[in-house]
């Protein structure tokens, strides 16, 4: 009887071992599943960024009306579901490029479709013979947080320059479906992982993105980012002549290559809780620096004077991310922000899509427009993928767009207007970097491009433009 | 003394076997997410609808999915690619839903707000979204589209967070798994294969 009354006690401690055992197994698991989630911040939790499309380049009598999205948590969190938050905002301003500022305050409109706040540049400061600078502290007033746009403020603010005699040029409406030719297909690839081929992610539910982003050389090596295989592939002659690993996400990054054979990959991933990062590798894939930008996205990376420049969001300023010794802070680089990309004479190209059917370009010298163009076209313009010079003139690759028709618009701009102009079928059948479907090297132009197939890289040769 | 050794040995061995099991088991969204119901709401602000899918940055992507926390981390990345396999993260179709406060009933073109942990995907994927199908979507001219209208093709839509310098757009979308969550600079308005879609009903 005891010997049954002993296994008894066993038994009924074993199977309630068993029981709290395995509710505090699956106890633990939630804690820790629920601890690794947790710490997720609430709704009422405070962050604030903002909206902004700086009016870069003006034309004689208009209007500037300076618009601003503040984006932060409603002050009821939950509750306010729907409403917008409590911002504010005071920009400061002020004729020309220098001088000190004066405030404006930002109203707020009912609307919210180009931005809920804005302020009326006054006249006087709007037609000033040589523009205007500014830069706005945004605020949201519930949870107390701000932000200077753009991040350099008074060192680096916003700068507007006005068109005064600019080239005019009317493109009329778009003939679609007479695309030129290229002069030769220097890269042609097709889907897959070996080698030669390029890698194509997504599929029939989701974003296709195949390699996003090349650059060309003067002896007319072609380097490819293959980034879905984690490669960079060289190709010269319409063969790939080498081809090296690189560690880079496989997302719609950005590259540009130096003449010393690095590249720099700007990465579109988004990074946890952070800024996207510049990464540098040497010629054989070595990675030898990696540094975050200074602003939340970026639009486009290129190489400048002095290293990488990157145009980055929300300011949309153009940063240098170091020079030939230092890499930058990101504080430092919203220091150097400037409205145009720095050439190598020193001189900035400023661009602004204006309006539905408007491109604006301008090269700024010390502070000032040296010569402009104002390009209108009845058929809308979407993204200006190249604006650049070569020689004495500028070559412009802006995207002509329908709701079911689109194709590119290449035009060689001198002093007096088109030099050439001709249309590239668009051919972007997988995704890539935004502003990666072209790239001019001297009188070549260069178009990254997709089909159902597999990628390629057609040449076009410009002759006599420079 | 037997049945405490028993109770500790049996207890032990469950806690690392059930917890085991249990870990196999859990996802992300069977570990935070829910099934509320979206709750009506009066105002639908293009601005609220930046912050509320601003919150879904960074929380990664989960193709069919549409949960996510606010805490700026991807709790479920790597996953294969248009498998869902309860992961954090919405898709692009599961984001433009919760963001437009749309409901499950294509016939209701009201506003229902969902909190972040409801997981939800709502009936439309991007195509339909492209074809402006269900009571709170239509379709509107690319060259017009404004802050928080869209762009969509038959695989893929985003929202214009605000439009950029030199004619493309800062987009907000649940892109693709190596790609997250985020703001991302696209050329959208000027791609054939995108059609401009917007939120009937907007309120400011």
């Amino acid at each position: 009887m005891k010997w049954f009354a002993q296994r008894r006690r066993i038994l009924v401690g074993g199977a309630s071992g068993l029981a709290c055992g395995i509710a505090g197994g699956i106890a633990a698991v939630a804690l820790l599943a629920g601890g690794a989630s947790g710490g997720a911040r609430e709704a009422g939790d405070s962050f604030i960024t903002a909206g902004h499309l700086p009016p870069l380049l003006t034309v004689p009598g208009q209007r500037v009306t300076l618009r601003y999205a503040i984006v932060c948590p409603p002050a009821g969190g939950d509750s306010d579901a729907g409403r917008p938050c409590d911002g504010a905002g005071i920009v400061y301003i002020r004729s020309g490029h220098s001088g000190p500022f004066e405030p404006l305050a930002l109203e707020r409109s009912a609307g919210s479709v180009d931005g809920r706040f804005f302020a009326d540049v006054p006249s006087a400061i709007a037609s000033s013979p040589e523009g205007f600078s500014y830069y706005a502290v945004l605020r949201d007033r519930a949870h107390g947080t701000e932000m200077t746009l753009p991040a350099g403020g008074a060192a680096a603010p916003q700068a507007s320059f006005p068109l005064r005699d600019a080239v005019t040029v009317d493109l009329g409406s778009h003939v679609f479906g007479s695309p030129r030719r290229a002069s030769a297909r220097v890269v042609s690839t097709q889907w897959g992982t070996g080698a030669g081929d390029v890698g194509l992610s997504g599929g029939k539910t989701s974003a296709r993105i195949g390699p996003s982003s090349f650059d060309a050389s003067p002896d007319g090596t072609v380097t490819l980012l293959d980034e879905i295989n984690h490669r960079v592939q060289r190709w010269r002659g319409g063969a790939v002549v080498r081809s090296v690993p690189v560690d880079v996400p496989a997302a719609a990054d950005d590259l540009a290559a130096a003449p010393d054979g690095s590249v720099y990959v700007l990465d579109g991933r988004s990074s946890a809780a952070s800024t996207p990062l510049l990464r540098t590798f040497a010629a054989d894939g070595r990675l030898v620096a990696a540094r975050h930008i200074a602003e939340r996205s970026w639009s486009q990376l290129r190489l400048g004077p002095s290293g990488p420049v990157v145009q980055q969001s929300p300011s949309e300023q153009w940063m240098p991310t170091g020079d030939a010794t230092t890499a930058f802070s990101r504080a430092a680089q919203a220091r150097h922000g400037d409205p145009g990309r720095p050439l190598d004479d020193g001189s900035q190209l400023v661009v602004l899509r204006a309006g539905m059917g408007e491109v604006r370009i301008a090269r700024v010298v010390n502070g000032a427009v040296r010569q402009a163009w104002r390009i209108t076209s009845q058929t809308p313009l979407g993204e200006v993928q190249v604006a650049d010079r070569t020689g004495a003139r500028v070559v412009l690759v802006v995207k002509a767009y329908t709701n079911t028709q689109d194709e590119f618009e290449l035009l060689v701009l001198d002093g007096r207007g088109v030099v050439k102009r001709f249309s590239v079928a668009s051919s972007e059948w997988a995704d890539a970097a935004p502003l990666a479907r072209f790239r001019l090297v001297g009188p070549a132009l260069y178009q990254l491009g997709s089909t159902p197939e597999g990628a390629f890289v057609d040449r076009y040769d410009l002759e006599g433009v420079s | 003394m037997k049945p405490l050794i028993a109770f500790l040995g049996a207890f032990v061995a469950a806690l690392l076997l059930s917890g085991v099991t249990a870990a196999r088991s859990q996802t992300f969204q069977s570990a935070n997410c829910n099934t509320a119901t979206g709750q009506p709401t009066a105002s639908l602000t293009r601005d609220w609808s930046q912050t509320y899918s601003l919150a879904a940055a960074w929380e990664g992507y989960q193709w069919g999915g549409g949960c996510w926390n606010n805490n700026d981390v991807d709790e479920a990345p790597n996953d294969p690619p248009e498998h869902y396999t309860g992961g954090e993260g919405g898709d692009c179709s599961g984001l433009t839903f919760k963001t437009w406060q749309e409901a499950l009933n294509t016939a209701d073109g009201g506003h229902y707000y969902s909190h972040r942990l409801r997981n939800v995907h709502g009936p439309y994927d991007a195509a339909r979204f492209r074809d402006g199908i269900g009571a709170p979507n239509g379709t509107i001219s690319k060259a017009y589209a404004g802050v928080m209208d869209g762009f969509a093709s038959s695989s893929h839509v985003g929202m214009i967070f605000f439009r950029g310098s030199g004619g493309w757009d800062q987009i907000i979308e649940a892109k693709c798994e190596a790609c997250g969550t985020n703001i991302f600079s696209e050329t959208y308005r000027g791609q054939s294969a995108y059609g401009g879609i917007r939120r009937i009903g907007w309120t400011g």
